[in-house]
């Protein structure tokens, strides 16, 4: 084992070194096994993404919706079709009364600014939070301790009934994962058909637009690791109301 | 391995298996309800072999060009701030791994499945300097708590029942546990809540790396995968060197056979892209993320035109489930990491030491339904072969089957010296025979008969028989029936008149 002398960065460095070595080796062996000179340009790569026919497969708002609910549904999720954004106020005020719900946590996004929400559950007496609102506060552990998380979706797929939650400053990876329940509220322009559609808009960001995390979710957290026994909220949400909006 | 370590020939281990009627029913119980999801979903998608086919040509693109794709990612999740690491061996890793958790000063390290951390032993491993290595997937925390490894790649603790379950947890909780699901699932998920947000590293493996944006892709159903690179101040992910795909546009396609050959779900409840830790505004990730590139035997398939395929592998367990073998034995007769088709060739080509091989290439009927399973048509069924055959070349075969075909050769070699054997056989087994069948468990009949019995020698062979046989049928041929007669002449002047229903 490396003697623990100097500083953590240090080490790290001079693991960076030792491993731009071992990367030229590496490659230099994998292409000498392959009997070839290294490969140092992108070569022609004709079978990207999915078959042609797939490519321009698409529904309409009207299928997308009815088979985005199918999916997430046939997933045990449950979801609600409502005029605008208020209409979600009112959905989440009465399920906070209907749960009981004491934290809710959501993130710090214009649309969630504007609903109103803190306003809404006054009356149930549920504390409302803002995701690192507060520099000095543990989010993770308030995310944790929350009944409710409320996102917006950044994009939504039909066709297998999922949601992308992209992560950023105002967007807490936590809060679509940590809480009991999830209520995800998803604009109608942002419900798509295919996986793919949303998929090939991180290829056109390229690397450095990328955000930390990306998520698709598709229903609530499950297992079948006990005797084939269906089990709903393992880890993640076990209650996942998608709110289609528009 | 507390009930494999003790056997070791496939056979041994498969006998446990078979007195194990639990296992048997429970084995079979999940892999016919994952195989017909499988099958479902592959139907209701649809055009399901275009999209194989795809599969299969975005592996075998990016293997062939895998040193361009793992340079461009190991450079792309550089640049987002990872640190990369390359481990040529199991040892290699296993030392950057304790390395990493003495420098942070672990106490406790959380782990979402991982393929390459069994091959690696890894738990082990950080136990003993002291790090308590936690599995979190229900199924993997199960088989954990009862000190044995997986005996299938998607349903770990497959061969476990719920009172089982019960016991283990109970002894865990320090009260008694019902042996219900969803309470046994709410314990856990009550006790791993507390560990997720204790634990100094969260471990992960891999299923996908976007080479163009340095980005690791996890799919699972539980959410610890995401507790684990979400919550921890520090990410450890241990990579297989192949699990590269060249861009997000090629995750569709791997999306879209991943989940539905695993368990016949559209896509897993959670799907996630990491890309680096996380960024210095956000309030959750990983202040660091190491990524662990292993070969561990990998690269020994690169160039090999016989295995190079195995490397398309995408870990989905379908070969499994549509294995004969598997169904009836279970993993642990397999005696590796993996198991099923996949293991029956992974296992032996990750070694290189052919003395090894085991006799694991023969627990298979190379009936082909690994293949046809396979969202990225592996061949298996015939790296079986080749596998036995490379064994045989290396002077691993057995000597008693040499001798015996080496017998054979020389008796079928021969009209007379074959017939004269018949002879001898028909008078020898009036000792033996009952019933019109051998029983006998002795010298080379003991396999066979264990589990069958051999049909004895007719009093007339087909050989017996040929000389009046070959007589009835040159007679009938010159006697053609007059209606069949009259039908073949009128199909050839169908022929004549340019007819035929445009066949041939």
């Amino acid at each position: 084992m490396a003697e623990q002398a100097g500083s953590h960065e240090e080490w790290l460095k001079q693991l960076a070194e030792e491993s731009k070595r071992k990367q030229e080796s590496f490659m230099n062996g994998i292409a000498e096994k392959l009997r070839r000179p290294r490969m140092t340009a992108a070569p022609e790569h004709p079978f990207r993404g999915a078959p042609d026919f797939w490519q321009d497969f698409e529904w309409s708002l009207e299928e997308r919706m009815d088979r985005f609910e199918g999916n997430f549904k046939a997933a045990g999720g449950h979801v609600a079709r409502l005029a605008d954004m208020d209409a979600a106020k009112q959905f989440i005020a009465v399920k906070a009364d209907e749960l009981s719900a004491k934290y809710v946590i959501r993130q710090n996004q214009p649309e969630l600014n504007e609903l109103g929400l803190e306003e809404a559950l006054q009356h149930t007496g549920a504390t409302v939070r803002v995701w690192n609102s507060d520099a000095d506060e543990n989010w993770k552990a308030r995310a944790a301790e929350s009944d409710f998380g409320v996102v917006i979706a950044d994009y939504a797929a039909a066709y297998t009934g999922s949601v992308t939650v992209l992560s950023s400053k105002d967007k807490g990876r936590s809060v679509s994962l940590l809480p009991t329940v999830l209520f995800v509220l998803i604009p109608l322009d942002r419900l798509k058909t295919r996986l793919g559609e949303i998929l090939r808009n991180f290829d056109a960001a390229g690397r450095e637009q990328l955000p930390a995390g990306i998520h698709f979710i598709s229903g609530p957290s499950r297992s079948a690791d006990i005797e084939n026994d269906l089990t709903i909220g393992v880890h993640g949400p076990g209650v996942v109301y998608a709110l289609l909006i528009g | 391995m507390s009930t494999a370590g003790a056997a070791s020939t496939v056979k041994e281990r498969a006998d446990l298996a078979l007195n194990d009627e639990f296992l048997r029913k429970a084995v079979k119980f999940t892999t016919e309800r994952l195989r017909n999801g499988k099958k479902q979903a592959s139907d209701e998608h649809g055009n399901w072999d275009d999209w194989r086919e795809r599969g299969r040509q975005i592996r075998l693109h990016t293997i062939a060009h895998l040193d361009y794709y793992l340079n461009l990612f190991a450079n792309q999740a550089r640049a987002n701030g990872v640190h990369v690491h390359f481990a040529e061996t199991s040892a290699e890793a296993v030392k950057l791994s304790l390395e990493i958790a003495q420098r942070k000063q672990a106490k406790s390290v959380v782990k979402s499945k991982s393929m390459v951390t069994e091959e690696l032993h890894l738990n082990h491993e950080l136990e003993s300097i002291g790090v308590e290595a936690i599995e979190t997937d229900l199924g993997e925390y199960i088989i954990q708590l009862a000190g044995e490894t997986p005996s299938h790649i998607i349903i770990p603790a497959i061969h476990k029942n719920r009172y089982q379950v019960a016991d283990l947890l109970s002894k865990e909780a320090g009260e008694t546990l019902a042996p219900d699901t969803s309470i046994l699932a709410g314990f856990v998920r009550k006790k791993l809540r507390e560990k997720f947000l204790e634990a100094d590293i969260g471990m992960t493996g891999c299923n996908f790396a976007i080479a163009e944006t340095g980005s690791m892709v996890l799919f699972e159903n539980e959410g610890n995968a995401r507790m684990v690179t979400t919550v921890p101040k520090t990410q450890i992910t241990l990579m297989g060197m192949e699990r590269i795909i060249p861009s997000w546009s090629d995750l569709e396609v791997m999306a879209t056979l991943l989940p539905r050959s695993a368990t016949g779900q559209k896509l897993t409840v959670y799907m996630s892209g990491i890309t680096g830790p996380r960024r210095e505004v956000d309030a959750d990730g990983p202040d660091e993320m190491h990524i662990i590139i292993v070969d561990n035997g990998r690269s020994l398939q690169l160039g090999d035109p016989e295995f190079q395929e195995l490397l398309n592998c995408i870990r989905c367990g379908a070969c499994l489930n549509a294995c004969p073998v598997y169904r009836h034995i279970g993993g642990h007769a397999y005696g590796g990491t993996y198991s099923g088709p996949i293991g029956a060739v992974l296992t032996p080509a990750l070694n290189k030491n052919v003395a090894e091989w085991d006799d694991i290439a023969n627990a298979s009927s190379l009936c082909g339904a690994c293949y046809e399973a396979c969202p990225v048509k592996i061949p298996l069924h015939e790296m079986l072969i080749y596998l036995r055959r490379r064994k045989l070349e290396q002077g691993h075969g057995n000597a008693v089957e040499s001798l015996g075909m080496k017998g054979f050769a020389a008796v079928m070699g021969n009209s007379k010296r074959y017939a004269g054997i018949v002879k001898l056989g028909k008078l020898g087994q009036k000792l033996v025979v009952r019933d019109g069948g051998i029983r006998l468990k002795l010298g080379p009949l003991k396999g066979w008969n264990t589990y069958r019995v051999t049909p004895s020698l007719p009093k007339k062979s087909f050989r017996d028989q040929w000389g009046t046989l070959e007589q009835e049928l040159r007679h009938g041929l010159l006697e053609l029936d007059p209606s069949v007669r009259s039908r073949m002449e009128g199909i050839m002047r169908d022929r004549d008149s340019g007819g035929g229903n445009g066949h041939g």
